[in-house]
């Protein structure tokens, strides 16, 4: 089983390589265990997200694809509605379909073995851009979003510059 | 007959007392001396292993390293005994300010592994990724074409992989940069 897991993880591991779609860096932190990687996430454009890049680390469990990995912004998290204070992100993709925490997800959102390390990244990146206004992980940044928008937005711009060391 | 036994026993038992009380005295006397200078134990080769530093430290995450290298230098590196001391609660003694522990070096050329990047929270991207030099001499540079992703070899494919993230990070800390420059300007 373990074995089967780690030939999966290491094709997507070489899909990802060989044709990264744009804006996403994704691989282990150390061949030497497959079930830990990281990735980066470009900053969707036209969103205050713009121009940053978010390290994010993705814990695989020992039965992947049956079960969906876990995946945590890493450093100073990231100030979004669908992302907890401390970094871990809550989206449907990475909820498997018999536990619906949220209890509005469709089935076909939520994690199955068809889906993909490189879809849950893209599925992030459009949840960066598009947040989710129910039930959400952060209170506190999803009412910043919905009733003081542009102090969101220039909350989440020194977040940006902060996380590129400027 | 019986009754000669105690009698023959006697000069054998004085023996003993005699030879035990010189080894504890030695015993002692080694214990104070290197107590007090330190320079008896490194005469005497006794090199700290930082293999067993680290693990009574990961045991004992209070106690100073320094404080253990001491115990270790000073016992010969028995770490059952070191930690035979700190689980009864007889503790650690602080070490002289002259103590300069010896430490083993790794029996290879090779130098020692960096240290992974440490997960701590809020730090930014350059530190996490130890790219504060290449932010200097990358300053001007181009980015490159997007390098070819994949290779046969293990650590080759995680160089590129590393390539790949300084790379992403880099461009888009320039981009930034000359963007703000642009604004301000």
């Amino acid at each position: 089983m373990s074995s089967m897991t780690q030939n999966r993880l290491f094709r997507e591991y070489k899909t990802l390589s060989e044709n990264p779609p744009d804006g996403i860096t994704a691989g282990p932190v150390s061949e030497d265990d497959m079930f830990h990687w990281e990735a980066l996430i470009q900053g969707p454009e036209g969103t205050p997200y713009e121009g940053g890049v978010f390290a994010a680390e993705l814990k695989f469990p020992k039965d992947y694809p049956l079960s969906p990995p876990t995946m945590k912004f890493v450093g100073g998290g990231v100030w979004h509605p669908n992302v907890y204070p401390n970094g871990t992100v809550c989206i449907s993709i990475l909820h498997p379909p018999g536990d619906d925490p949220n209890h509005y997800e469709h089935a076909s959102e939520r994690w199955s073995p068809i889906q993909s390390v490189e879809k849950i990244l893209i599925s992030v990146m459009s949840m960066l851009a598009e947040p989710n206004d129910e039930s959400p992980a952060n209170v506190e940044a999803a009412k910043m979003w919905r009733e003081r928008r542009s102090e969101y937005e220039k909350k989440v711009r020194e977040e940006v510059r902060k996380g590129l060391g400027l | 007959m019986p009754d000669d036994e105690p009698s023959l026993n006697i000069p054998s038992l004085l023996t003993l007392a005699v030879v035990s009380f010189f080894v504890i005295r030695w015993f002692f006397k080694r214990d104070g001396e290197s107590g007090t200078s330190g320079s008896r134990g490194r005469t005497r080769g006794n090199i700290v292993d930082p293999a067993q530093v680290e693990q009574i430290s990961q045991m004992f995450p209070q106690l100073s390293t320094r404080d253990i290298m001491w115990d270790l230098q000073r016992n010969g590196g028995n770490v059952a005994a070191t930690t035979e001391r700190i689980l009864t609660g007889r503790g650690l003694d602080t070490p002289p300010p002259s103590f300069q522990p010896l430490v083993a070096i790794p029996p290879t050329g090779v130098p020692a592994q960096p240290a992974p990047a440490t997960k701590s929270d809020g730090q930014d991207l350059i530190t996490r990724y130890n790219l504060a030099g290449k932010v200097v001499e990358g300053s001007e540079a181009e980015p490159a074409g997007k390098p070819s992703g994949w290779s046969q070899n293990k650590e080759e494919r995680q160089r590129l992989l590393q390539k790949r993230r300084d790379d992403m990070i880099l461009a888009a800390r320039r981009k930034m940069m000359q963007k703000e420059q642009g604004g301000a300007q």
